[in-house]
Order: C-alpha cells, then sequence, then structure tokens
C-alpha cells in the first residue's frame, strides 16, 4: 500500500499502472489501524488478529465492505 | 508444548534485535543471542511464515524480508526513532513502527505516482495530520497472496 499526496494522484498511479482504484484511508484511520495492528507487537502478548477481529477493526475506523473482510469470496 | 515456546522465544529475539540496531536480524544472529541451534531457528522462521507473524526472503530461508511493521531490505519508507535509523514495509507500516515503539518518529517517504517528497510525522503518540491518502491496492482477502506487492 503507497502513500500518495491527493486522491487526484492515486487516480493517476491507477491509470497509468492499470490497477482499479480501490478504497482511500485518511492519515488518521492509516493511524489508527497501526496502533491496533502494532502496539504490543514487541511483547510476548502480541498476536496477529484474526479473520472477525479483523473486520471489526476495519469497522472501528470507518472501513466496511468485502474489500476488509479477509474471508470475503468477491475476490477469487 | 517446545515448539510454540521457541517460536515465541524467536520472534520476541527478532524484534528486540530490530528495535535495538534498526536492522532485522538472520538466523545467525538470534542463534547467537537465544543460545539454540541454527537449524532450529531456521525451522521456527518456516512455523512463524506459516502463522503469517514474517516472511523469510525468497529463496533464503535463513534471512527475514518481512517482520511487520519491519522490513529486512531498504525500502521508500524509511523511518527515523529512538535515533535509530528502519525501514518499514509500506505507509501502514511506516506508522506502526511508531505504534510498536511507542515513540515520536518520522518517515521521509514520496508519493507513490510522483515520488514527490511527503514527510509522515508522529508527535506525542499521535500522527501529524495532513491531506494525504494511502491506497491499498489488495483487498483483504489476498493480503497474503503477494505480500510484498500488497
Amino acid at each position: 500500500m503507497l502513500l500518495f499526496r491527493s486522491e487526484e494522484t492515486v487516480n493517476e498511479w491507477c491509470a497509468a499502472n492499470k490497477i482499479p482504484r480501490r478504497p482511500l484511508v485518511s492519515l488518521e484511520q492509516l493511524w489508527q489501524l497501526a496502533v491496533h495492528w502494532y502496539a504490543n507487537r514487541l511483547t510476548v502478548e502480541s498476536r496477529r488478529p484474526g479473520p472477525d477481529e479483523m473486520v471489526s477493526i476495519f469497522a472501528s475506523v470507518g472501513l466496511t465492505g468485502p474489500f476488509w473482510d479477509p474471508k470475503s469470496d468477491q475476490w477469487n | 508444548m517446545p515448539d510454540q515456546d521457541l517460536d515465541t522465544k524467536v520472534k520476541l529475539a527478532i524484534y528486540a534485535v530490530t528495535a535495538e540496531t534498526g536492522r532485522v536480524p538472520n538466523s545467525s544472529e538470534i542463534s547467537r543471542k537465544i543460545d539454540t541451534d541454527e537449524k532450529e531457528i531456521v525451522e521456527a522462521f518456516k512455523r512463524l511464515h506459516a502463522k503469517r507473524v514474517l516472511l523469510p526472503e525468497p529463496g533464503d530461508p535463513t534471512r527475514i524480508r518481512m517482520a511487520p511493521p519491519f522490513s529486512g531490505i531498504p525500502t521508500k519508507f524509511p523511518v527515523e526513532a529512538n535515533g535509530k535509523q528502519y525501514y518499514a514495509n509500506c505507509v501502514w507500516d511506516a506508522f506502526g513502527i511508531a505504534a510498536a515503539l511507542h515513540c515520536d518518529a518520522i518517515s521521509h517517504a514520496s508519493d507513490g505516482h510522483t515520488e514527490e517528497p511527503l514527510t509522515l510525522e508522529v508527535k506525542n503518540g499521535a500522527p501529524v495530520l495532513k491531506p494525504y491518502v494511502a491506497h491499498f491496492a489488495v483487498p483483504a482477502a489476498r493480503w497474503w497472496d503477494d505480500l510484498v506487492f500488497t
């Protein structure tokens, strides 16, 4: 996942690389995801979120739908 | 279950060395750090890969390509924190390094299309907000199909 100055450069990148435009995530949302995923990564309690937990975390920052569901079969 | 115990020891050692040095260690360094035969460390790397904790370097099971949020190789997301330089795997992981280390951090990144320099910064436990956006090209269901591209 890449960083862009604006939606405009995202669209230019997608067109240039023939990649479908996907959801955009703000820096505030990205920070919240980073905290959920990594705040205890250096500790013995660290573990990767399970699929249902991932959906819940994404929803908590406003990211919903099959794109954010690791169990979705829409992308097979 | 000794294998689980070893896997946890290996995982913690990987992250401890990375946090301390800024560099993701290989199996030889972990072997010395926890005084365990290197062959057992390589097997632990494989199990940790199966558990999606790390990604070994393709073609070299003794090295680690990704111990998220840290990258084992230089990337376009260098992160300065605690007086050291780390490399993140992606923009999410650039913030992830600050979250994992619980410290201020700055990443001199760039626009994914124009390569214009863009700075990401975390101060006092919060991001310095800017109107930048992250684009997730791959849906969550396929992130581990090709983690390097993701």
